[in-house]
């Protein structure tokens, strides 16, 4: 079953604007041409240079989904007025990113990330501050050992804490979810792969808390024995998800330092662009 | 003339003594009036690759085009070639980063995160898998 998600994320209750998050399409859901053509209508000549590229039908429709879904989102959370989704520009950051290009109105609060598998496609908005995410299905198989995949690429301490679980399934899962939090711990960061390779930070989940999670960083003093030591400051806040029981999707955001560890809400939504939108849940993150 | 290149085109800086093999990941003209010149402007210390054109094995892209299409459960008869970017054939950074390992594994060589993620195309991966295997022997 595919199912489409959007969320939102406010970053203190006293902001009144509500800030999108990730919509995600359930690409069967969406089979009716003139709808598809209705979105082909949207993008940009790069864009659908970078639909057509893709290999296959499959391929290309998910494409063409996953940016009707950035520029319909972002277009509906504008803060001052209606926005045509057309009329949308992008660029990437020195590094990469994606980002939007607001052109004349400067220093425009919103930021997005886009995430997509073969069946769902998530988009996450928020205001002020950067976000990542990532979005897995939950029964992706991994066609290495995934010890020997977490040993290779992972932190020790999540190898460790993946050693410890005897369950071959549940051991996959817990790999697939660290993987969405550290993938969108990179994206929300924005600078690249290199800036953060994934042995050198450790995600871990708080205990005593449902989906919430804490980033701990691992620098290496030289020594012998070799010492390491870690900083679980803040600065950086996890949720992790389980949708409609057949994706995990994790969502980063830089912790507003101006309203340092106030909570964050999360609200999911589950859209077809111009078709129907639902909530789907409503979460407040500590 | 300077020629200013695209966003594909990128320094690495290599602190090895050993020979070091360049690859054009984009062959458009950098060369003017067959002089080579080129400029370049970091407005930071970014990591990058310098890529000029060069030959890899027919050998190492087909066996490259294998593991690709075995990760992602292609068909037989898909069409991969050099300049084929995974991203088209659906890859995402998971997908991504199980190619490294099975290129790694296939061939014998350690590949450096940052750089193993960076890779778009096939052509891309023979390049850095030559270099390895070149910087082992050597």
């Amino acid at each position: 079953m595919r199912i489409s998600v959007m969320s939102q994320m406010q970053r203190s209750f006293s902001i009144d604007l509500p800030s999108l998050i990730p919509l995600q399409l359930p690409s069967h859901e969406v089979k009716s041409t003139s709808l598809l053509k209705r979105y082909s209508q949207l993008l940009s000549p790069i864009e659908k240079d970078g639909v057509d590229q893709m290999r296959g039908d499959e391929l290309k429709k998910n494409a063409l989904l996953a940016r009707t879904l950035v520029r319909t989102t972002i277009s509906r959370y504008q803060t001052n007025k209606e926005v045509d989704p057309r009329s949308l520009m992008f660029k990437k950051n020195v590094y990469g990113k994606p980002e939007v290009d607001w052109q004349n109105c400067n220093n425009q609060p919103l930021h997005f990330n886009i995430s997509h598998t073969d069946s769902l496609i998530a988009c996450g908005v928020t205001v002020h501050v950067p976000v990542g995410i990532d979005v897995e299905d939950k029964e992706r198989k991994i066609k290495h050992d995934v010890l020997a995949f977490a040993k290779r690429f992972y932190s020790a301490d999540e190898v460790n804490v993946l050693a410890t679980i005897l369950d071959p399934e549940v051991q996959r899962k817990e790999f697939i979810k660290l993987w969405t939090l550290k993938e969108a711990y990179v994206k929300a960061l924005g600078k690249g792969f290199s800036a953060a390779p994934f042995n050198t930070f450790t995600i871990q989940s708080m205990p005593g808390t449902e989906g919430a999670y804490n980033l701990c960083k691992t620098s290496e003093v030289t020594a012998d024995p070799p010492e390491e030591t870690k900083k679980c400051n803040g600065g950086w806040k996890f949720a992790l998800f389980d949708l409609a029981d057949s994706h995990y999707a994790a969502v980063c955001t830089e912790d507003d330092q101006a309203n340092e560890g106030a909570p964050t809400k999360i609200i999911v939504r589950k859209t077809i662009p111009f078709v129907e939108d639902q909530l789907i849940s409503e979460r407040i993150f500590l | 003339m300077a020629t200013s290149l695209s966003s594909s085109i990128s320094m690495q800086a290599r602190v090895s003594a050993t020979t070091t093999r360049f690859c054009l990941h984009k062959p458009t003209s950098i060369f003017n009036n067959g002089k080579a010149n080129l400029s370049f402007t970091l407005q930071r210390p970014i990591p990058a690759r310098l890529a000029i054109s060069c030959a890899v094995k027919q050998e190492t892209v087909e066996k490259v085009s294998e593991i690709v299409k075995k990760q992602l459960s292609l068909a037989e008869d898909q069409k991969v070639t050099a300049g084929t970017k995974f991203t088209e054939l659906g890859a995402d950074s998971l997908d991504t980063v199980e190619i490294v390992m099975g290129l790694e594994e296939e061939f014998g060589i350690t590949m450096a995160e940052e750089r193993a993620k960076e890779i778009a195309t096939v052509q891309h991966a023979a390049e850095l898998i030559e270099e390895l295997i070149q910087q082992k022997t050597a």
